[in-house]
């Protein structure tokens, strides 16, 4: 048990007459940089470690929370000099007190991050597990998007080897070159409530995720893309079963495939474009990635899937020719049939 | 002379009995496949207790209902060659005739009806749907059961037309059945609300007169009866 810092320059602080431009926030930030301006400034916590009391004056100054917060603000309790003793046994359980200072003003963010992976983390008892700091930044917080590579820099920090995937994929490369459209970490996984990416009930809706994207019109045009991927994914048998999957909307980890999904063929944060050679939906490599699932899978069993493709005359005339067959012999019998019902009835009111 | 006849065997109204059955599980665990985006296609399958379940249960009765068509059909052909049995659902000229006598009778072309023998047109229709369609839906059913093993010796293609054929023959031969059969086995005004005979087997002389009239007549003319043939069934009273 050891007061946190004993404060002896209060009076001299105190005392120097204010300048007229000076607020009274920074009158504040003065009075407590005049100790935790000190590099060397530390407190040494009943379990051993060191705890740095030192902050960084200019980073704070440039902050989103520079003009609006005082120190005492988020460190509440700390206006009264000497600080009131503090009974913490090491930095995470330091940092853990903090994991609610955002909450006041951020409510819904904080609301929004109780259902999220990370802190179910936390909550299990994984003190590393991630707050608000350890992601907007502490004194240092700026916009989190700007710029928006940003976001899987933040990430890559804990994740370095999926960020290190991602920035190779055709959506990373994209990124990198300031294209707005490509997705990044945060709008699969959400930035606040983060789903457990590994629950079979969020990996079934990767065909939803997908389609946030690809079935927008205007924004695939640019790319020359198909906006049909997701419905022609949809109506083909694995598209069933990952709608019908939905519904039952598992909680459970997925251990083996429910069925394939958008990332089970084009992968997850690998994902190049489909013409790439190393593309796993390239007809070359399909069979291959068909045997992911089916290892008897033969050469010729990828072409049961049309690539996404509607049925057309010029890319599957058998196909079309069937739907065709039945676009029109299904309304002939059925109207044919109702017809003659409807004659059969009309002769038996007149016979009456 | 109150008469009735027994004109179902009871391996043809247990024949009947379960093609009944299973088309209706085929239809509720297939439908839901094909719609599988509305709401009650996934409701239904949930309270089927999974898509796995679902296409468990539709596959089973896929096969069976492949083992009735085919001893079914071969039931049927042993006893027409052996002359056990009139190849009574063969259609001929006369059908189609009856087809156009009928329509002009419906129309008010003509006043005279139709003279059926042991099944009309309509019955014919239905039932040579059923079969054709059923062994559609048996062989594009198995194509998409065995996926792997099809495409070891077809083309991959044979797998999406087999899916549109199925899944378009099932919708046909469910919309027919809602249509025309729930009309003519429970809301033609003949029989409403509910034609007993594939059930009990049994039919009256009345309606023998009316719907069969050319079946009755060779009946009382030669009454060669073998379990396939009606039978005269006497209630007891003037026997």
């Amino acid at each position: 048990m050891a007061p946190l810092l004993p404060v002896l320059l209060l009076a001299a602080a105190a005392a120097s007459a204010p300048a007229p431009a000076v607020t009274p926030i920074e009158q504040e930030v003065d009075l407590c940089m005049s100790c935790h301006g000190d590099k060397d400034a530390r407190v040494e916590l009943p379990g051993g470690e060191k705890l740095p009391l030192f902050v960084d004056r200019a980073a704070f100054a440039s902050s989103i929370h520079a003009r609006d917060l005082r120190c005492t603000d988020c460190h509440a309790g700390m206006d009264e000099i000497p600080h009131p003793e503090r009974n913490v046994k090491s930095t995470a359980e330091f940092h853990a007190g903090f994991r609610d200072a955002c909450k006041a003003c951020h409510f819904d963010k904080y609301a929004l991050s109780q259902g999220g992976v990370h802190y179910k983390q936390f909550a299990m008892g994984n003190d590393a597990a991630p707050g608000c700091v350890d992601c907007h930044g502490a004194h240092d917080v700026f916009p989190a998007a700007k710029p928006r590579s940003r976001i899987s820099d933040t990430c890559s920090g804990c994740h370095p080897d999926v960020a290190d995937t991602y920035l190779k994929s055709v959506h990373g490369k994209a990124m990198a070159d300031g294209n707005p459209d490509v997705p990044v970490c945060t709008d699969c996984h959400r930035a606040h409530d983060i789903s457990d990416p590994r629950v079979e009930s969020w990996i079934v809706k990767t065909p939803e995720l997908c389609a946030h994207c690809h079935t927008d019109k205007t924004m695939m045009a640019k790319y020359g893309l198909s906006t049909a991927v997701v419905d022609t994914y949809l109506s083909d048998f694995h598209g069933v079963t990952s709608t019908l999957s939905r519904a039952r909307g598992s909680s459970a980890e997925r251990r083996a495939p429910v069925t394939a999904l958008c990332i089970d063929c084009h992968g997850v944060h690998d994902i190049t474009k489909t013409g790439d050679a190393r593309s796993p939906v390239l007809r070359a490599n399909l069979v291959k990635t068909c045997r992911k699932c089916h290892p008897d899978a033969s050469e010729s069993f990828p072409d049961a899937w049309l690539s996404h493709y509607e049925p057309s005359f010029a890319k599957t005339p058998l196909v079309y020719g069937v739907k065709i067959f039945y676009g029109v012999f299904i309304p002939f019998i059925i109207g044919g049939l109702v017809l003659q019902v409807l004659l059969h009835l009309w002769r038996v009111v007149v016979n009456r | 002379m109150k008469e009735t006849f027994l004109r179902f065997s009871l391996r043809q109204r247990l024949e009947h009995l379960s093609v009944m059955i299973l088309f209706l599980v085929l239809a509720v665990t297939g439908f839901p496949q094909k719609f599988a985006g509305a709401a009650w296609a996934q409701t239904t399958i949930r309270l089927m207790g999974g898509v796995e379940i679902a296409r468990f249960v539709h596959r089973l009765a896929g096969i069976l209902f492949a083992v009735l068509t085919a001893v079914h059909l071969g039931t049927a052909i042993a006893l027409v060659l052996s002359g056990k049995s009139r190849p009574s659902m063969v259609p001929g000229r006369k059908d189609f005739a009856d087809a156009i006598k009928t329509l002009r009778y419906y129309l008010g072309l003509s006043d005279a009806e139709a003279r059926f023998d042991r099944f009309d047109y309509r019955q014919k229709f239905e039932y040579w749907g059923l079969v054709m369609g059923g062994l559609l839906m048996v062989g594009t059913g198995l194509v998409l059961y065995m996926p792997l093993q099809v495409t070891s010796f077809l083309p991959g293609v044979v797998i999406p037309v087999a899916k549109v054929a199925h899944s378009n023959e099932g919708l046909m031969a469910f919309l027919v059945v809602i249509t025309w059969h729930i009309y003519n086995a429970h809301l033609n005004p003949d029989v409403f609300p509910f034609d007993l005979t594939i059930f009990n087997g049994k039919i009256s002389r009345h309606r023998m007169e009316h719907e069969h009239p050319l079946e009755l007549a060779r009946l009382a003319g030669e009454r060669p009866h073998t379990e396939h043939e009606p039978e005269l069934v006497h209630d007891g009273k003037d026997a």
